[in-house]
């Protein structure tokens, strides 16, 4: 192939999103995973650290699938049950049902998540095969970020479940002094205000920041892993690569300090000379070396 | 015990009145909307003019809107987590037109759009590159000797380290809720205040270093989504309720929108600078400490001779009132004053209250002291 059309596939490939892609690509790389896991078959390379677990991805899986079941038991439990005693009206319904959906937590708190991932998914590279290893890399970084995403969202789930439990507890407070919330505003408000103490609490607690921190890190890693592949690239088809531009960066950002240094030398000269001469100082800082 | 009562009564025909409401809202917002053009949410429109400019950097000196009454000059910095426009959103919630309108002569430092290109700019190159000439052209162009300086947020720290490395340039320095003990959150347990300080020293340095590695800087949507954890259920609800609120109301929708362009308009952090302000002082703590280095010299926060006025928000999750108050008792100067206003970060500049008393404090304090 010819490389500018390489090139156009890249680029093609670099502006490509969602999560359908790589999930086609899933099952292939998992295959590519076994066979450079097989011991003495054509001696393969030595596999990457963060090699696809599927043990810790499957018991992840299992903790946050357990805790869904609860959590959106307990979420119909409540768009049911607030209307206890009367017909519920699907409206009425519908709206609570809304209100307490946990996957909006998700939505809500997946703001770094989606970042994270928005910044580390920014490169589709998969279907050029020239570099197996590297892929296999990536590959594994971005199960490995799945999983922690997963890990996350099990501190988050506990977290909605924790605030649905003093919900229905403060709930059932007013209900025994015959107290009721009237309007979806109210129960909104007294929502948004035990949620927002329960997420508040929880992101201050040890599990949270280390998942985030743990988050963070994959992310980076499988950033940094799509970089290896594309340095590959550009140096196959004899474009910069990014360690390049750094470096070029680098080093223009070390002249400009240079070149402001000798300005100020320039400029601050004569003041000195004047000052030896008992002129007053025409700038302010000027006797101090920058 | 009697059997209780449905904890939640909403009557059906309530449910369809409180739906027919928001169907309303949202056909009144949607007209709105489509009425609305980009020069109507337009933010940082205090007429001025570039003086200066050095790579990305570009200083302007705004026009006055009444006889300047305050002398010498004051110039603006605000940090690189975010943009020096909050301080003059719009029209009636501006800090910058409040200080013109009452006779301050104000210039303000703009530091442009960084890149990854930009990724190995440190603080040094910072403080004592760029607003070093910064103050030196004000200087220049004023024929003085010394400047005002007003810091906000991150802007604050540059110029407090400014003021310690270049007493001689700075005739008073006004800081704004900006963060001087970087462990002091843990002074106060109040939920939800001094998450980026926690969180930040969660991260093991070479965490921070292999972000910077892998995206050159620390890219600002990234910045955006650690705020927002900040405010978990506000940030849940701000695109569905919040704006539904507003949404047909012209004026407090403008000003929702106008908020909403000031955050979304978040600069990435130069990487380098990015290592030290997470590293150096989140982590490290080295301000406070008199351990923090620019350009081979250590910021001596003794060496702050000049009058200091400490402006910091009491409800600030953001920078905790702690961790700004922490300045007094290190600077040399006997003329150190606090000045904290109701509200939170963003609140002391474009809340009703908070930012009328912001402009008149400061200025009548520079005033005091020219």
């Amino acid at each position: 192939m010819d490389p500018a059309q390489y090139m156009k596939a890249l680029a093609d490939l670099w502006g490509q999103g969602g999560q359908s892609f790589v999930a086609a690509q899933q099952n292939l790389l998992r295959d590519m995973a076994e066979r450079f896991n097989k011991p003495g078959d054509n001696a393969p390379a030595p596999a990457p650290a963060n090699l696809f677990d599927p043990a810790a991805m499957t018991q992840a899986n299992e903790a946050f699938g357990r805790l869904w079941s609860s959590a959106a038991e307990l979420s119909q439990t409540f768009a049911r049950n607030l209307q206890q005693g009367k017909e519920p009206d699907p409206l009425v319904s519908g709206l609570l049902g809304r209100i307490f959906d946990p996957s909006a937590w998700f939505a809500g708190s997946e703001g770094m998540d989606a970042a994270l991932n928005r910044l580390a998914q920014g490169p589709r590279l998969a279907d050029i095969w020239n570099t197996e290893r590297q892929m296999l890399a990536v590959f594994n970084a971005w199960t490995a970020l799945r999983r922690r995403s997963l890990e996350h969202n099990t501190v988050m789930l506990e977290a909605w479940l924790a605030a649905a439990g003093s919900f229905a507890k403060l709930l059932n407070e007013k209900a025994d002094r015959k107290e009721a919330l009237g309007s979806w505003r109210e129960v909104l408000a007294l929502w948004v205000e035990t949620a927002n103490k329960v997420l508040l609490e929880t992101q201050r607690s040890e599990p949270y920041l280390k998942s985030q921190r743990e988050l963070l890190k994959a992310s980076t890693d499988l950033r940094l892993a799509q970089q290896e592949v594309a340095e590959f690239y550009s140096e196959m088809f004899g474009y910069p690569t990014r360690a390049e531009l750094d470096d070029v960066h680098k080093t223009l950002t070390e002249l400009r300090r240079e070149v402001r240094a000798l300005e100020r030398a320039g400029r601050d000269r004569p003041a000195r000379k004047a000052r030896r001469s008992g002129v007053a100082r025409p700038a302010p800082s000027e006797e101090k070396p920058s | 015990m009697s059997k209780p009562g449905a904890p939640v009564e909403i009557r059906p025909e309530q449910a369809v009145a409180a739906a027919a409401e928001l169907g309303q809202k949202l056909a009144r917002g949607a007209e709105l909307f489509a009425k609305l053009r980009d020069d109507e949410v337009k933010i940082a429109t205090t007429p001025k003019d570039e003086v200066w400019r050095q790579d990305k950097v570009t200083l302007h000196h705004y026009r006055a809107l009444a006889p300047v009454k305050v002398a010498p000059p004051v110039l603006i910095a605000y940090g690189l987590i975010g943009r020096y426009t909050m301080a003059d959103l719009q029209e009636d919630r501006s800090l910058v037109r409040n200080l013109l309108k009452l006779g301050v002569d104000l210039y303000v430092v703009d530091w442009g759009n960084p890149t990854r290109a930009d990724r190995w700019l440190t603080l040094d190159d910072y403080i004592d590159g760029y607003l070093d000439e910064c103050v030196r052209e004000v200087a220049r162009r004023h024929k003085v000797d010394k400047v005002n300086l007003l810091g906000i947020c991150e802007g604050g720290v540059f110029t407090t380290c400014y003021a310690a490395l270049h007493p001689d340039a700075v005739k008073n320095m006004v800081i704004t809720i900006t963060p001087i003990d970087f462990h002091a959150d843990t002074e106060q347990d109040r939920l939800g205040h001094g998450f980026i300080n926690l969180w930040t020293r969660s991260l093991a340095p070479e965490d921070i270093d292999r972000l910077i590695e892998a995206h050159g800087t620390l890219p600002g949507e990234f910045m955006g989504s650690v705020f927002s954890m900040m405010t978990p259920m506000r940030t849940l609800m701000k695109y569905n309720l919040d704006m539904l609120e507003v949404m047909d109301d012209e004026k407090k929708f403008l000003n929702f929108l106008r908020m909403e362009k000031w955050i979304a308009d978040r600069p990435h952090h130069p990487g380098e600078a990015a290592k030290q302000w997470l590293k150096d002082l989140y982590q490290d703590n080295k301000l406070i400490n008199n351990a923090f280095v620019i350009n081979g010299r250590t910021v001596n926060l003794s060496d702050i001779t000049m009058p200091v006025l400490n402006v910091f928000a009491k409800d600030d999750h953001i920078i905790p009132p702690a961790t700004s108050q922490a300045l007094g008792a290190k600077v040399g100067t006997k003329d150190y004053s606090e000045l904290p206003l109701p509200g939170g970060h963003v609140g002391v500049f474009v809340g009703g209250k908070s930012q009328a008393l912001l402009g008149s404090g400061i200025a009548e304090w520079l005033s005091e002291r020219q």
